[in-house]
């Protein structure tokens, strides 16, 4: 910009400025459609979040477990492992891993799949030792040093044959044996809904309300945003908080009180929407056409300010999932055995010095979310948003 | 603008005392009283006690003396830790969460608005998108995951850091990290989009004709006009790093505010619960209107219009 060529100050020939249009005219959706598939953060996050509901829905029918689903001595397993072999002297071999911290053996088959928990000899408290007996082979698991290590019988280390994924739980076990995976899409399921219908009943909320206060205007609308004004200074997470404390925990409570809070945006652009298309002549068109107020409201000014108010409603949906997560990371979410992204995450910060693999996923999932809301939301914005026509 | 002042103030008091009653009704909407627990209290006892807080009067007589209580700067006694005011209980944790919140502010202008230059300054080359790619990342990953993974990173894995505590300055890296990541990532996003914006504008090619020197055009002409968005952002920075610093005090066991806040939630504790409420959202309104205020110093536009208003 800094540099103006001195041709540009030259004059023009008319041939010069006469503009091609030879574009095909579109529609606001065809070319809504078309920018927004032009952008590839936002695809990629429609396929994602599209992938991401259908495993929500159908996974759990696929998974032998539920998410209740407790077994105590498979507790804490990681979604992957060294495995060892032992040959028993009998012609047989028992393939196994070692937790490393909590010091068990479990057997695994060829293809990593958990057997189940190994029995050993009494443990040597005072060595910190305990022997484990394959056939005419006795092993011997060494823990007076950490890591601990597997002796052989004639004390040497025994070195790990090779890793495995772990195939009955993919993504491991929690503290109570439960699968991580089938959690972990429960939920999604959780924090899905209470996203969706949350944002719904703020949809409508903020519609109503400042399609309302846009319409009439005058006082009415005054004293309305007045009190949108009032609500907006109060931190709505405290407000989310409270009204939790008051309803107790549970899928419902979290929804009802998201869902009554967060809608003051969403009534503050609807009612700046309406203000500006109601002195529009086909308003006043519609209306010497004798069509009442509940017809211009529906017909012609919320249609003609959908685009924003999908926008916002993009928005909102990362901003809900994020608000249950934090509530059920303060313990004010759903209750347990139920499971959210939120709960998983501050149950595994207890455990994560020894098993970050029940952070790790968690901690991805709702991260890969917000991510894809985010993008698709952006990608929204500049499709929709006739400023950011090019 | 005292005449503006004093409307704000009003606002803010109607405000205040909205909040109080809001909240004082919605704690009293909860079923059971305070008392209420696993350990059946003999009634002669629970009469005592409700006596004794006064829970037996009606309770628009309850909430008189609890406005009377607020005007007078005392939120009432803990009903889980007999003898314990609430108002020791905000001002044990006030130190933590001050220096924490603080220096968090201060990381997300310090880091923030350098990132959004940078990327404005090189729009489109790598610095921009490595940047943005950055900012992107920060806004979407939620901060109790940052806490989280960074706490079992730094922390845990590679000892750089302890894991809990303030003892030393190492100790308010991550909570700090933790509690702005987000608004370091937003402010970088918004100074940028801001400063593209303001370079667009004819003043600033106004500037670079009557050839001042590229630093000067940045700095007096396009940083001046293009952070007052970043200004009006920092109230709603306060507010959220308020709310922030619930889950990361907790995370690393930072005997702040927040954490008091939670433990009340856990606790069950009522009257700690309205008077942290309304103590935050005191707190947050008056910051809001710090920013207001200031931010009408800084932009003559905004006195011009209030006076006319």
């Amino acid at each position: 910009m800094s540099d103006i060529a001195p041709e540009m100050w030259d004059k023009l020939s008319p041939s010069d400025s006469a503009a091609v249009t030879s574009a095909p005219s579109l529609t606001y959706w065809q070319d809504a459609r078309r920018r927004l598939f032009a952008n590839k953060p936002a695809v990629v996050s429609i396929i994602f979040i599209v992938l991401l509901i259908l495993a929500a829905i159908f996974g759990p029918l696929f998974s032998p477990f539920t998410y209740a689903d407790q077994n105590l001595r498979l507790a804490n397993i990681p979604p992957a492992f060294e495995t060892y072999s032992v040959a028993d002297g009998q012609g047989g071999t028992t393939r196994f891993f070692l937790n490393a911290s909590n010091f068990n053996l479990y057997e695994v088959d060829a293809e990593g799949h958990v057997l189940g928990l190994l029995r050993g000899e009494r443990k040597d408290m005072l060595k910190k030792s305990q022997a484990f007996i394959f056939g005419d082979t006795t092993i011997t698991l060494d823990y007076s040093k950490l890591p601990a290590r597997l002796l052989a019988e004639d004390g040497a280390t025994i070195s790990p044959s090779g890793w495995s994924w772990n195939r009955t739980y993919i993504f491991g076990t929690d503290q109570l044996g439960r699968d991580v995976l089938v959690r972990q899409l429960y939920g999604a399921r959780i924090s899905l809904t209470v996203a969706f219908v949350a944002t719904l009943v703020n949809f409508f909320i903020g519609i109503f309300y400042g399609g309302i206060a846009g319409y009439i205007g005058g006082k009415t609308d005054a004293v309305m945003m007045r009190v949108v004004e009032i609500i907006a200074t109060i931190p709505l997470t405290l407000y989310v908080v409270l009204l939790m404390v008051v309803f107790d925990s549970g899928l419902y409570s979290i929804i009802i009180a998201i869902g009554s809070v967060f809608w003051v945006d969403m009534a503050r652009i609807v009612r700046g929407q309406i203000l500006s298309l109601k002195s529009q002549d086909y308003v006043a068109a519609a209306r010497t056409m004798g069509a009442g107020t509940g017809r211009i409201l529906t017909r012609h000014l919320l249609p003609n300010s959908i685009g924003p108010i999908i926008v916002t409603l993009t928005m909102l949906i990362p901003s809900a999932i994020f608000i249950e997560s934090f509530m059920s990371f303060i313990g004010l979410g759903v209750t347990p055995p139920l499971a959210s992204w939120g709960t998983l995450t501050s149950d595994a910060v207890e455990t994560m010095r020894a098993y970050p693999h029940q952070l790790f996923f968690p901690a991805a999932a709702i991260s890969l979310t917000m991510f894809a809301f985010n993008f698709l939301g952006d990608g929204l914005r500049d499709a929709l948003d006739p400023r950011f026509r090019r | 603008m005292p005449l503006y002042i004093l409307q704000r103030l009003g606002m803010m008091l109607l405000t205040l005392w909205a909040i109080v009653t809001l909240t004082f009704f919605l704690m009293h909407a909860v079923p059971g009283g305070p008392f209420v627990s696993e350990r059946m209290l003999a009634p002669e006892i629970e009469a005592a006690l409700n006596a004794k807080y006064g829970l037996d009067q009606p309770i628009w007589v309850q909430y008189l003396s609890y406005l009377r209580g607020i005007v007078t700067l005392d939120l009432g006694p803990s009903f889980k830790y007999p003898g314990v005011s609430i108002n020791t209980m905000i001002a044990d944790g006030l130190p933590v969460t001050l220096r924490t919140g603080l220096l968090a502010v201060i990381a997300v202008v310090a880091l923030g608005v350098p990132l959004g230059i940078v990327a404005a300054l090189n729009r489109n080359r790598w610095p921009d998108t490595t940047v943005m790619l950055i900012a992107t990342i920060g806004v979407a990953i939620p901060s109790y995951v940052i806490a989280t993974v960074t706490l079992y990173i730094f922390a845990l894995r590679l000892g750089w850091v302890p894991t809990f505590g303030l003892d030393d300055w190492r100790g308010y890296i991550l909570p700090v990290f933790a509690l702005s990541g987000f608004w370091i990532s937003f402010v970088a996003r918004l100074t940028r989009s801001s400063l593209l914006e303001t370079f667009e504008q004819d003043y600033m090619t106004t500037a670079r004709a009557k050839g001042l020197r590229p630093g000067q055009v940045l700095f007096k002409h396009g940083l001046r006009n293009s952070l007052i968005p970043v200004i009006t952002i920092l109230g709603p920075v306060v507010a959220n790093l308020i709310t922030g610093s619930f889950v990361i005090e907790q995370i690393f066991a930072l005997p702040g505010i927040g954490r008091q806040f939670v433990l009340s939630i856990t606790n069950r504790d009522y009257t700690a619960i309205m008077g942290i409420t309304i103590f935050y959202a005191a707190a947050l309104m008056v910051m809001i209107l710090i920013v207001d205020l200031l931010y009408a110093v800084l932009d003559p536009r905004i006195k011009l219009t209030e006076a006319s208003a």
